[in-house]
């Protein structure tokens, strides 16, 4: 019994230290532990040139942080795929059905339509998508989601328009622990390619890519 | 005994798959943003309300002024500026235009400027999907051009950048603290 303390103990401090040791990482920004809501402070008089968004836009590129590796590497293969989308924030709100309700269509972000661009032909789901520029949305449901390539490029994120789809996967939701209060997407390697990570409140979803 | 240990493994795999959950991207401090010409195309595209053809878009990061001065302060004068912040600000063109009287080829470029009190440098270089303007290298640069600084009464907090129509094509606006630009583009 004093051995399994023990090692009880020494996985709380383990676990402990490694927590420090990302605030620390993260500290050159506000955020700590990577998500509570940012204080931007409100401009004092409006941006007559250009308000600044209330749900920002980020980027996330394939292989992740393409652009810092780019600039230790300059000679490196361009990336694989590059998604530009904007981030709302839960405030208080449940994904399901606060903001998003099953069986519509969602923009899988905010404001301009979510961006994803392929440097080089890839598959998902054994279908064929050429490089290039295409914009995504998603049909969330409780038990599936349905992911759309579209080609309706340069629009804003409402009613997209499923005259233009290129392809639809299915996807699986899973129900993750913690609750994101920023909608994120990122790339994640895998052994065939990487998947396009899609995670918000408590949700998390997958598209598998293959290259 | 062994109920202790299944416990005691259970218990640190519950805590490394904690650490080993990768951490997701947290909201940039200077949120990131985007601008066409026309201006608000994508908006215009989806009300059907398309008067001329897609031009260019600016895809750059928010820096806010938060107190510091910023031109001959935070920005040094005479140095290339990054134009923005994080990833390098990126100008796209959807085709061929002119700046300055030089031919820009359509496609995606970055954009940079050499910051003077009076005037700026502005570089359009073609290294894309890079950081900031830490590995700036002139040797990729595609044109540059001058163009005047204009002092305003007003401070903005956040940068801004945002195009307007001209005669000849559209400006590039870029606005941060008391200094304004504008950068002709024709087409």
């Amino acid at each position: 019994m004093r051995i399994f303390i023990l090692l009880l103990l020494g996985s709380f401090f383990s676990f402990s230290c490694n927590q420090k040791k990302e605030k620390n990482n993260n500290s050159k920004s506000i955020v700590v532990n990577g998500d509570t809501i940012l204080k931007i402070k409100p401009e004092k008089t409006i941006n007559t040139y250009e308000p600044v968004d209330v749900s920002p836009m980020d980027m996330s590129y394939f292989p992740a942080d393409y652009p810092k590796l780019k600039m230790d590497q300059p000679t490196m293969n361009p990336p694989i795929a590059r998604v530009v989308y904007s981030r709302p924030h839960l405030q208080g709100r449940k994904i399901f059905h606060d903001v998003l309700k099953y069986g519509e269509p969602w923009r899988l972000g905010a404001n301009e339509s979510t961006e994803l661009d392929f440097y080089r032909d890839v598959t998902i789901q054994n279908k064929k998508i050429k490089a290039g520029r295409y914009i995504l949305y998603a049909i969330p449901e409780q038990d599936k989601w349905t992911i759309v390539l579209n080609s309706n490029i340069d629009s804003w994120g409402l009613h997209p328009d499923p005259s233009k789809d290129i392809a639809r996967f299915i996807v699986s939701p899973t129900k993750i622990s913690s609750s994101i209060e920023y909608f994120t997407m990122i790339f994640q390697q895998t052994t065939t390619g990487a998947d396009l990570l899609i995670v918000w409140d408590n949700i998390e979803v997958k598209l598998p890519i293959v290259f | 005994m062994k109920k202790a240990i299944t416990l005691i493994t259970v218990f640190q795999l519950f805590f490394f798959c904690l650490l080993a959950q990768s951490p997701l991207p947290s909201v940039d401090k200077s949120p990131m943003d985007m601008s066409y010409y026309p201006d608000k195309y994508p908006v215009l595209k989806i009300q059907n309300k398309i008067t001329e053809p897609l031009a260019g878009r600016i895809v750059y990061s928010r820096p806010q002024k938060a107190g510091r001065v910023i031109f001959g302060g935070l920005v040094k004068y005479g140095e290339v500026w990054r134009f923005g912040a994080n990833e390098a600000t990126e100008i796209e063109f959807y085709k061929n235009v002119h700046i300055g009287g030089k031919k820009l080829n359509k496609g995606r470029h970055t954009i940079y400027a050499l910051v003077n009190e009076n005037s700026w440098t502005i570089i359009i270089n073609k290294e894309t999907d890079t950081w900031g303007s830490f590995k700036y290298d002139s040797k990729k640069d595609v044109l540059r051009t001058t163009v005047p600084v204009q002092k305003m009464d007003t401070i903005v907090e956040s940068l801004a950048m945002v195009f307007e129509k001209s005669t000849t094509g559209c400006n590039l606006i870029i606005a941060w603290d008391n200094v304004k630009v504008s950068v002709p583009f024709t087409f």
